[in-house]
């Protein structure tokens, strides 16, 4: 390749040695963020650099979808409206009791000397920009360890369980969703109140994995968080069933479950923030 | 440095399309959008790769590769592997790439990008989980269209026509 202008037999490496000497970087890259995780510094860095130019870039988004969005929604508002006034007095009602049950609640915890329930208090995110990893979905939010996120946290929305805060930087935050491959949340039946474990698929789905086939499944069932593992508050909804099959293979049920929260949907989160728990022996 | 010809590529023409091409990737991109969004920056690189080796080549691929990690939140160095190899293959193929018109250059760098989603694909699944699904190919065909329509364009701004003259 050599061009007018350019030494003929210039001395520097060939492709061939820049090649290697770079996936040599790269492969240990890849190795020290895996098995170290020594490159958090470097993420956080990167997350300096592009948080200003992600919130920058969705202003305009925004505004386009404000205008297009303007005229065509009047209308649904106004139905929207009449529909929220109706639900809004049906929930005052349901507000009255579960006040009444609060108090009851924490009356009967004092009696037994309970702890309150973790995930008090709650932080506000909105959703900034959705991953494109093939391997694991992740969400970023507009918070992060300035608004006392840490990694571990749930992140819920107005529908249900979003997922879990898995990686914190000073003003952003990546929540891993429910649906990830591998993803697992203890979770009960609503109806029967059977435990079980619930493991994100990929592609927008969850499984319930280790039911025997005899459990009493049905499609429409909801599955609720269980709270055994301390990291998310019992009783907020995670997924309905969509389909139960048994396998001649296996002797545990397939049930592939559809999540509530809109994942792919919802612009804005919620991140519950319990304080840390110490358990006493 | 070598003026291969007077009018391709200053320093602010490279930087500005990069620029351009990762402000791009920072729009908040969802749903369908968002599985059959073309890799822009890989795009972008490559095309410089083959018309400045000399300013872009693989620091600046694994640089953009580690900022595109960073983007999806993945293993530290799975698409900056994958570029650098990107790079390399236009580095070898690049004389005969630079012989085609743009339609026929696009079906030269379709094996290239797929071969680089591909190394994309082994990392994640050797580093992280096994895939989900092929849904990972998707963007190695609209980044084909893409460099289609950036071959085009450029052919078109310098006053050459879309045919090859040849």
């Amino acid at each position: 390749m050599a061009m007018p202008g350019q030494l003929m037999f210039a001395r520097r490496l060939g492709p061939t040695a820049r090649l290697a000497i770079w996936l040599l970087i790269g492969l240990s890259c890849v190795i020290v963020d895996v098995r170290y995780h020594a490159l958090d510094g470097l993420r956080s860095g990167f997350s300096l650099l592009l948080q200003p130019v992600r919130e920058a870039v969705r202003a305009p988004v925004n505004v386009a979808v404000e205008l297009t969005g303007f005229f065509t929604r009047h209308r649904l508002l106004q139905k929207e409206r009449d529909a929220l006034l109706v639900e809004r007095a049906q929930l005052m009602l349901d507000v009255d009791r579960a006040a009444e049950l609060a108090r009851e609640n924490a009356e009967l915890r004092a009696l037994l000397q309970l702890r309150t329930r973790p995930g008090q208090k709650v932080v506000h995110a909105a959703l900034l920009y959705q991953g494109h990893d093939w391997f694991a979905q992740h969400l970023t939010l507009d918070v992060g360890s300035g608004a006392g996120l840490r990694v571990g946290l749930p992140v819920i929305d107005a529908d249900g369980l979003a997922g879990q805060v898995t990686r914190v930087y000073p003003g952003s935050s990546e929540v891993t969703l429910v649906s990830s491959a591998n993803q697992l949340t203890p979770v009960f039946v609503e109806r029967t109140g059977q435990r079980g474990l619930a493991a994100g698929s990929g592609h927008g789905q969850m499984e319930l994995r280790y039911m025997p086939s005899h459990t009493d499944l049905r499609p429409g069932d909801r599955l609720l968080t269980s709270g055994i593992d301390r990291v998310y508050p019992a009783g907020i909804p995670v997924a309905t069933i969509s389909r139960v099959s048994r396998s001649q293979s296996s002797p545990y049920l397939r049930v592939d479950c559809l999540p509530l929260a809109g994942l792919d949907r919802s612009r804005g989160v919620l991140v519950l923030i319990a304080e840390p728990q110490v358990t006493k022996p | 440095m070598t003026p291969s010809t007077p009018t391709a590529g200053n320093w602010r023409r490279i930087l500005g399309s990069l620029a351009l091409a990762v402000l791009l990737e920072q729009l908040p991109w969802s749903g369908w959008a968002l599985a059959v969004r073309p890799d822009f920056v890989l795009v972008v690189m490559l095309f410089w790769a083959l018309h400045q080796p000399a300013r872009i080549s693989f620091a600046a691929a694994f640089f953009l590769g580690l900022l595109a990690d960073f983007q999806d939140g993945a293993v530290f160095g799975q698409h900056a592997v994958a570029y650098v190899i990107g790079v390399y293959m236009v580095l070898y193929l690049r004389l005969r790439l630079l012989q085609f018109d743009p339609f026929r250059q696009a079906a030269q760098m379709a094996p290239i990008l797929l071969g680089v989603q591909l190394v994309v694909l082994l990392i994640g699944w050797l580093a992280v989980n096994p895939p989900t699904g092929l849904d990972i190919l998707i963007p190695a065909l609209s980044s084909i269209v893409l460099w289609y329509l950036i071959a085009l364009f450029v052919r078109l701004w310098h006053g050459k026509g879309a045919q090859d003259r040849a």
